[in-house]
């Protein structure tokens, strides 16, 4: 379970240009729940996220993962717990290294780093196995170094290191957005099969609003750093596109293109 | 013809000398491309380090220890000025580069301090030299084969190290340090370590190269860091970057291939204050080819850095 308790977080505080980011967000989100993060641009939703992961220091409040306080743990003592899939297909994968040395990284993120050899045949044979759902090719090159992938690829192997190991917390953070629309939809197909395959407690944002009704079990609609609407259970079955479009102050042209 | 004869001559009987130098300084070479290439950590504190090495084991021959503890001592010292080096970036948030020229601008201080004046004969002290057998100690030979039996165990147990865990993720906090820290890698302490390890490759050399020619100094150092990098694009331009063991043997054969080519040149009549000059511009020159390729357009070609 992941409970975000009045978390909050101004950029430049006190200077004409100053930015509340998080104002006093408050969130839970249950064991095996799927959430879908929507709100205009600049709600907040990736500095959530951030946040969530370590990446930026709350100003106040509190993060709190299955109980534990992880408030002010570092960067990579929060990995042990969650992953993440970051919008850029660059971010989330070591380009100058080959795909298996990426999986065999994403594999140790919640273990202790041996001076063993770190890819052997079982690995390979592993990695080549959950490569090959995505139905991409990318079992066959796993010696070929990520900078040669394109960014579809990328993104999909940034997506089966992040789901393997069954994370307690998977953020995805606008992690289609970037792609062309077939491989957005593998991608997102992927994504769905894990997270319902492995129940992970997930939260995902997205500006696509089909997705937020399509996928998950709730959503979660951020606006000027707060929680301004959460919908679940038999709402969120019923919920439609023009419903959430309707919660949006300003309507743009990307979120209808989008839907 | 006769002079074409006796600058030819006159190099090959150079050969084994520079050899020999040039297995030591490849240790040197190590220490600058590992934060270099793997860690994309462009420093400079080998320019400290290596006197450092040499200033240690130069005044722990003097009192009488074993050439091995010398070393050893000497490597310790090492990997604490690159530890220093990369806390200093990372602390402070100071730029690699002037990180390092902080860290080796305070090492010669510290240097002169070790030593207590700039220059120590420890001429006659044993040496891991001596070892060497079937040959006799003090020759080229000796060097030769010490020096390279040394560098070659620690270029497989390298190899071996950046293919295990550990080593994997020292590398990826090179290639990504952001993705490094969100695979739960501390990415401090693989900086911290990775440096510390470079800069005490570095000392050895400084150590190995005190005992070699039998004196140490405290500039001993000074455009070591050109010669280095001007080796490393050598090496990296004859047997490639692509791979680990690739990577890490440019250093070795990249050492060993420019100082005799800048022993080639010596012997050739070039005046010797000219050296740093013409390596500064092949240095450039081979940082320069990648934009040079690309003709046409403005050239994107950087290094790109941690800042
Ligand atoms: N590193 C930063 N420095 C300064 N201001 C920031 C920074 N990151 C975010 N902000 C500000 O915080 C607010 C929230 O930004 P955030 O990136 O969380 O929005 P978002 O909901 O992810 O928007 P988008 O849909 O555009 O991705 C914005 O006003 C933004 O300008
Ligand atoms: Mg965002």
């Amino acid at each position: 379970m992941l409970e975000i308790r009045s978390a909050r977080k101004v950029f430049y505080k006190g200077q004409p240009d100053e930015k509340v980011a998080l104002d006093g967000l408050d969130l839970k989100l249950n064991t095996g729940e799927f959430g879908v993060v929507i709100g205009s641009n600049g709600a907040g939703k990736s500095s959530m996220l951030n946040a969530i992961s370590g990446a930026l220091v709350l100003d106040s409040g509190q993060i709190v993962i299955n109980g534990d306080d992880v408030t002010e743990m570092p960067v990579h003592k929060r990995a042990m717990r969650l992953a993440r899939v970051f919008q850029d297909p660059m971010k989330g994968t070591a380009a100058s290294m080959t795909v298996a040395e990426n999986m065999l990284l994403a594999e140790l993120r919640s273990k202790k780093r041996s001076l063993r050899q770190g890819l052997n045949a079982r690995r390979l044979a592993d990695y080549r196995e959950r490569l090959a759902l995505l139905g991409l090719g990318l079992e066959n090159r796993l010696d070929t170094r990520v900078e040669l992938l394109s960014g579809g690829q990328r993104q999909s192997l940034s997506l089966i290191m992040a789901v393997g190991g069954e994370p307690e917390l998977l953020l995805l953070d606008e992690h289609t957005a970037a792609l062309d629309p077939r491989t957005a939809d593998i991608v997102m197909q992927a994504t769905v099969r894990a997270v319902d395959a492995l129940k992970l407690t997930t939260l995902m944002v997205t500006h696509n609003m089909q997705h937020a009704v399509d996928f998950g079990h709730s959503v979660i609609m951020l606006d000027a750093g707060k929680l301004r609407l959460e919908i679940t259970g038999d709402e969120k079955a019923k919920v439609t596109v023009p419903d959430l479009i309707g919660h949006f102050a300003v309507k743009t042209d990307r979120m209808l293109l989008a839907s | 013809m006769d002079l074409i004869q006796t600058i030819f001559w006159s190099f090959v009987a150079l050969i084994p000398v520079t050899l020999a130098q040039s297995l030591i300084l490849a240790f040197v070479v190590l220490g600058i491309m590992i934060p270099f290439r793997t860690l994309n950590f462009p420093d400079l504190t080998s320019e400290g380090a290596f006197p450092l090495g040499g200033c240690v084991c130069g005044v722990l021959l003097a009192a009488g220890a074993s050439p091995l503890t010398a070393i050893a001592i000497a490597i310790i010292a090492g990997f604490l000025a690159g530890c220093c080096t990369a806390f200093i970036h990372l602390r402070f948030r100071i730029h690699t580069l002037l990180a390092g020229i902080l860290m080796m601008t305070m090492l010669y201080s510290i240097n002169l301090r070790i030593m207590g004046k700039s220059n120590l004969s420890v001429f006659g002290a044993p040496t891991v030299f001596d070892w060497a057998p079937f040959v006799q100690p003090g020759f080229p030979a000796s060097k030769i084969i010490i020096a390279g039996v040394i560098g070659a165990v620690v270029f497989i147990l390298l190899n071996m190290f950046f293919k295990t865990e550990k080593g994997t993720a020292i590398r990826a906090v090179g290639a990504n340090p952001d993705m490094a820290e969100a695979q739960g890698i501390n990415v401090w302490v693989a900086t911290i370590g990775g440096v510390g390890l470079a800069s005490a490759f570095s000392a050895t050399g400084g150590a190995l190269m005190v005992q070699s020619q039998g004196f140490a100094d405290v500039n001993m150092g000074l455009g070591i860091l050109i010669n280095g990098l001007a080796a490393l694009m050598i090496g990296e331009a004859i047997v490639g970057k692509q791979t680990v063991l690739r990577q890490l043997a440019a250093p070795f054969v990249g050492a060993v291939v420019y100082y005799q080519l800048v022993s080639f040149c010596l012997a050739a009549g070039m005046p010797p204050p000219d050296l740093k000059l013409a390596t500064g511009l092949f240095v450039l020159a081979m940082l320069a080819l990648p934009s040079l390729k690309r003709s046409r357009g403005p050239a994107p070609a950087r290094e790109t850095v941690r800042e």
